[in-house]
């Protein structure tokens, strides 16, 4: 069903082109763009205090950087960005995803427990592979990587999938 | 110092672009991936498709630092079917729960905590899984350029079959919020 008033949302050619403007500046200013390094980065600096023997030994720590980093910047930078962009926005954010709450309802606690889940094995299989959708789908591609375009191939496929056993036909054809 | 005001200036706009096209909203990552709304795919093929040719053209002026990682055929595409799953469970990727946290969604903020989680697990079992996993099937730092001889094929290539999946998904995904 359409509503007559215009999406707040950016369109996406000019939206694509403002993040590739982004990302080919941090090609050139940085090298390739990456997030999920920066919770490795994180952990870093929080362990290295408490079991800097641990942290020493292992060797995913100790090929990347501490927290004084540009990755680590990076990702407190995109929590900044989202918290500037959430401010000055027309569509109040929900703790519950709306088609989340048609399928399983207002519990907050089953949501919070499924993207505490979910983010354990975003997590877990970007480590695995040495980047995320950014880190390896996006910067990957964009170098012609074989790896960023074998990665992205899958990651869609098996969310689409994933997505279809978790919602079903939820809320089709309602909004 | 540098360094890292140049990761918060690139993070901030980073974050600010993918809350504007709606990537931080998990509601919308889900319709995407039900092949209910067309634009987030749509975007990221897009934003990659322009980057890859920006980047050619830092490439040609022999500005900036690449870095292309090694495809593992077991690894990566093993490690690829774990993040499709947490990605579709939660609609949140490292990079959208940063942004969505910093937007105030807690369901995000416990996509973040799991995700220091996974990554914490995965530090432990890193000199386990590498060589196991990893190594055995890694095909190396292989690019597009490699497979069709040279960059600037692989670049036209590459182009041709982002901007053939962006029409395909302009095709056959619906479209609910307009």
């Amino acid at each position: 069903m359409k509503k007559e008033n215009p999406s707040p949302y950016w369109k996406v050619l000019p939206a694509a082109i403002a993040l590739a403007g982004i990302i080919v500046f941090i090609f050139a200013s940085y090298g390739p763009p990456a997030s999920s390094s920066g919770f490795v980065t994180f952990l870093k600096g929080v362990l290295s205090p408490l079991v800097p023997d641990y942290v020493a030994t292992k060797q995913h720590y100790a090929m990347l950087p501490g927290p004084g980093s540009w990755l680590m910047a990076f990702v407190i930078g995109m929590a900044i960005g989202g918290f500037i962009a959430g401010r000055t926005f027309s569509v109040p954010v929900c703790d519950v995803p709306q088609l989340w709450e048609k399928r399983f309802g207002k519990s907050r606690v089953k949501r919070f427990a499924a993207t505490f889940a979910g983010g354990f094995l975003i997590l877990f299989g970007a480590r695995l592979a040495g980047g995320c959708t950014l880190g390896l789908f996006i910067s990957g591609s964009t170098q012609l990587a074989i790896s960023g375009l074998y990665f992205g191939i899958i990651i869609f496929a098996v969310s689409m999938l994933t997505a279809r056993l978790v919602y079903g036909k939820t809320g089709k054809g309602e909004s | 110092m540098t360094a890292i005001l140049l990761g918060l200036f690139s993070g901030i706009a980073f974050g600010f672009v993918i809350q504007r096209v709606g990537a931080t909203d998990a509601n919308k990552m889900a319709l995407a991936h039900l092949m209910r709304e067309p634009e987030i795919p749509q975007f990221m093929l897009l934003a990659v498709t322009f980057s890859a040719i920006g980047l050619f053209g830092l490439q040609a002026v022999g500005v900036g630092r690449t870095m292309v990682l090694p495809t593992s055929i077991v690894a990566t595409g093993l490690a690829a079917v774990i993040f499709g799953i947490g990605w579709g469970l939660s609609g949140y990727c490292p990079g959208t729960c940063w942004a969505a946290a910093g937007e105030g969604r807690m369901d995000a903020i416990f996509a973040l905590l799991g995700g220091l989680a996974g990554a914490a697990a995965f530090a432990q079992l890193h000199e386990v899984l590498i060589p196991a996993l990893y190594m055995p099937t890694s095909q190396g730092p292989i690019t597009l350029g490699d497979w069709f001889g040279s960059y600037w094929l692989g670049l036209v290539v590459l182009v041709a079959a982002l901007c053939g999946a962006v029409w395909l998904i302009g095709k056959l995904w619906g479209r609910e919020s307009a």
